[in-house]
């Protein structure tokens, strides 16, 4: 395989990867600051999909950062609403942790039944928002790819900012170190949280309407994309917001290269195999590498 | 609740006289054989604390295992144990991650369970792919074929109940009170000279064994195996089986099983909507019901000032 | 006399900190060993050491001459070290008596297929368990809280239920964390006449211990750790006079703790 067809499949892995990295992300927000494994994740995910284009159908000609806007918009509204109307009232009763994992797995079903309800069971394309190819020498990449690659990193260079220089950033930062001390500094808990879920629904709100962009909307394209999002948060470290976009990144270039060098059969199960091996190593995911070198 | 285990065998082993309807018995010939798998979960989980999301792959072994063995010629008083049993030596391969706490050991069960679908869905030559196997020969005792739904029945929920008392026996044992302990406190356990990842994985394999068990059965229920039935939504739904049934709870493995298979069947007249009835009624389980289905007597009965 | 344990130039580094210097202490048979020292200076650390919650940096234990550093600490509980902890480690969602149970698991043999099958011997074996743990709690004086679950038991009662798990098997070795931590003065008089009655059981005791009168009371030998050093060994009285002893302790706002027991 010559060096440009391998570039290209790299520009391809990084894309992809960048939508787990986004998902994940969420993965790690929620479960550093509540304990949650929030498996609905996906579904946030394919809703912001299917909200992305349907403001496409409704304006043809929307700008694509505007169709972007629509899905995290519609995410981060969804998972907000979901923290608030679900998760908080299980937290407050205290019910065992596994139940509310339950809970998610639910509104998982829920939702995804829903969608099937109100978009249909078919497949639905994504008009492309850029055509042609870029062409630098022999190297022909789809702009698609060039441009997931960019707002994939653009989004989560704007999440670092957030966490590490607003003030709603740092409160969920806190919350997510220690509860009790936030709350004695004067943070809301309730608000924060409910802060939280909703970046994290943005982000999957994003995540889907660029991995809807690249193959298409389907009520059930959040199931599988969402676990291979939380194998790669794991991957990364659960909690840990550089992990998991490592982990994203990295997972999406396994998953890639394996389907091109070893199977596309098995490509699904080289990511796990690749988990299960560098979880018995660190225990921890990546993110234990760290602690360990400290 | 001292009688709430004879009264239930014995309505279980009235049931076909008393509905003598064939599909009706199918459907309870599922909720027994969900029934184990269930129990199989919550034996793991609520006895040893370990959180598997691969249970599919151990049910799937089994099934296959069985179908295959009986193919070959194998009877099926034999080939149900033998697949039961070599589901429980497969969960071997996971045996060093169960060193892995919480988050972790579950997803990398998950990762198997992945990979165990991909292996049925894939390996046409061995499972037929995703055109699957047919034909699989129906159950069968003492040579003789059971054509009946009702044998079918009665022998899946008396292995289920013989798989309830099983476990019910190991909970209450010097190795379920270890398993028990390793649960609460590892490093209290370790310092009371409990061999901790030995006694997991054996918990482990247990629970792998038994998830077998349910999919050989399974396999001669159904009498035809896809990858469909094996995918990571089985695993799932086991979860919610026993997260809804109350974890900790065999008898609320049962009810649990009973509900996941039952309700959505039930549903059929709503349609469409059914799964979303279904994933809204797991839902308000958990919001209404802290200790799921298990629980909720004593949350009705539950008074302000019972509560410390 | 051999030493029941013998700890030789025993080092820990966690990173960069060296928590334990080279520390030599060897524990008679029969005794109870005190191991004080102001705060920091390594005590839990130490026993942990000696539990085998974690590897030493550096140096060798033995106890009754067989070397035992390379075992982790399951194989030193089953060969009769056994411990308490400092923040109680109970199985709370137990009862009592399971809990002390649990600290004679090592010394049962049925496994899963004769509790499944329910097998006389594996019968006899619970009998024999159940009676042995019921002793337990009666020893420490928790006879009437048998079926209660750990979780639900007064502060106090806690305590006691650690220590009759932990001594339940009739150990060897019995390593103590700050027993007393937490009592009321009655409930440490009673703790340091249970502390007596153990030693007369046969059983050798390490105690890591604030409570001076607790120690002076019951300790037969004290070894003194400063800043992860061994600073001195001998009798209770002899560790009192001991200049460095005093000066260790005033060096540190340690004195206000000590004046106050």
């Amino acid at each position: 395989m010559s060096g440009a067809a391998l570039l290209e499949v790299a520009v391809g892995g990084i894309a992809i990867g960048c939508v787990y990295s986004l998902l994940a992300l969420g993965y790690s927000m929620i479960i550093r600051a509540s304990g949650i494994i929030h498996f609905a994740q996906g579904e946030v995910m394919m809703i912001g999909s299917m909200c992305g284009l349907s403001a496409l159908w409704l304006a043809p000609a929307l700008h694509p950062a505007l169709v972007l806007l629509a899905g995290m918009a519609a995410g981060g509204v969804l998972a907000g609403a979901m923290e608030l109307l679900v998760y908080r009232t299980l937290r407050r009763r205290r019910v065992p942790l596994m139940n509310i994992i339950t809970a998610t797995v639910g509104l998982s079903i829920l939702l995804m039944n829903a969608a099937r309800l109100g978009w249909g069971s078919e497949p639905l394309r994504y008009p492309d928002l850029f055509s042609g190819a870029v062409e630098i020498g022999q190297l022909r990449i789809s702009p698609q790819l060039l441009w997931i690659a960019g707002t994939g990193f653009a989004i989560m260079i704007a999440l670092q900012l957030f966490l590490s220089k607003t003030r709603p950033g740092l409160a969920m930062q806190a919350i997510a170190q220690d509860p009790d001390a936030a709350q004695l500094i004067g943070i809301n808990l309730s608000r924060s949280m409910a802060g939280t879920f909703a970046v994290a629904g943005a982000m999957a709100g994003a995540a889907g309407v660029m991995l809807g962009s690249l193959f298409f909307s389907f009520f059930e394209m959040g199931f599988i994309t969402g676990l291979k999002a939380f194998v790669a948060a794991t991957l990364g470290g659960l909690g840990s917001i550089g992990g998991a976009m490592l982990g994203g990144i990295l997972f999406g270039l396994i998953e890639t290269f394996g389907a091109v060098f070893v199977s596309s059969a098995y490509k699904d199960a080289i990511g796990m195999l690749l988990l299960i091996a560098i979880l018995l190593v660190l225990p921890q995911g990546l993110a234990g590498l760290r602690k360990r070198g400290r | 609740m001292r009688w709430g285990t004879p009264v239930t065998l014995l309505a279980a082993a009235l049931l076909p006289s008393a509905l003598p309807d064939a599909f009706l018995l199918h459907l309870m010939t599922s909720v027994a054989i969900a029934a184990i798998l269930a129990l199989g979960l919550q034996f793991l989980l609520g006895v040893s604390g370990q959180l598997s999301l691969g249970q599919a792959a151990f049910y799937g072994v089994g099934a296959y295992g069985s179908a295959l063995m009986t193919g070959a010629g194998l009877p099926f008083a034999a080939a149900v144990p033998l697949a039961a049993v070599f589901a429980g030596l497969s969960s071997l391969v996971l045996i060093p991650v169960t060193r892995l706490r919480g988050p972790y050991l579950a997803v990398a069960t998950l990762g198997f369970s992945i990979i165990a679908y991909l292996v049925i869905k894939n390996e046409e030559w061995l499972t037929g792919g995703s055109l699957g196997l047919m034909g699989i020969s129906r159950p069968a005792l003492f040579g003789e074929r059971l054509r009946d739904p009702a044998h079918v029945y009665w022998l899946c929920a008396a292995l289920a109940a013989l798989v309830y008392l099983g476990l019910r026996r190991l909970a209450d044992s010097r190795f379920g009170r270890a398993a028990h302990a390793i649960r609460q406190d590892e490093d209290a356990a370790r310092a009371s000279g409990l061999r901790v990842t030995l006694i997991k994985s054996q918990c482990f394999v247990i629970s792998a064994a038994v998830s077998g068990l349910a999919g050989a059965l399974f396999a001669h229920h159904i009498r035809y195996l896809g990858p469909a039935d094996f995918s990571f939504w089985k695993s799932v739904e086991v979860l919610i089986m026993v997260v809804i049934g109350g974890v900790g709870s065999a008898a609320g493995a049962i009810l649990g099983a009973a509900v996941v298979v039952l309700l959505p069947e039930w549903l059929r007249a709503v349609g469409d909507y059914r799964l979303l009835v279904f994933g809204g009624a797991v839902v308000g389980l958990m919001l209404f019901g802290s200790g799921g289905l298990a629980g909720l007597p004593g949350a009705l009965r539950r008074r302000p000032e019972a509560r410390p | 006399m051999t030493p029941l344990l013998e700890a030789r130039g025993i080092a820990r580094r966690f990173g960069g900190l060296v928590a334990l210097d080279a520390v030599d202490m060897q524990v008679a048979p029969g005794t109870v060993h005190g191991l004080i020292g102001p705060n920091g200076a390594g005590k839990t650390t130490f026993l942990n050491v000696i539990a085998g919650a974690f590897p030493p940096s550096g140096g060798s234990l033995r106890l009754e001459g067989g070397d035992i550093t390379a075992l982790a600490g399951d194989a030193r509980a089953r060969l009769g070290i056994r411990r308490t902890f400092q923040n109680l480690k109970l199985f709370p969602e137990m009862t009592a008596l399971h809990n002390a149970a649990i600290g004679l698991h090592a010394d049962g043999r049925a496994g899963v297929l004769s509790a499944l099958l329910r097998l006389p011997a594996q019968r006899r074996e619970e009998r024999e368990i159940m009676a042995r743990a019921a002793e337990a709690l009666d020893f420490v004086g928790l006879a009437g809280q048998a079926g209660r679950l750990a979780g639900t038991l007064a502060y106090g009662h806690r305590r006691l239920l650690e220590i009759a798990r932990a001594f339940a098997p009739r150990p060897k070795l019995l390593l103590l964390d700050e027993p007393a931590a937490g009592l009321n003065p009655t409930e440490a008089v009673a703790l340091t006449a249970l502390i007596a009655r153990i030693r007369e059981a046969g059983t050798t005791v390490i105690l890591v211990e604030h409570h001076m009168d607790v120690v002076m009371t019951v300790c037969d030998r004290v070894t003194v750790l400063n800043y992860g050093k061994h600073l001195s060994t001998g009798t209770p009285a002899g560790i009192q006079a001991d200049p460095r002893v005093i000066e260790a302790y005033l060096g540190q706002d340690a004195l206000a703790e000590a004046l106050a027991c």
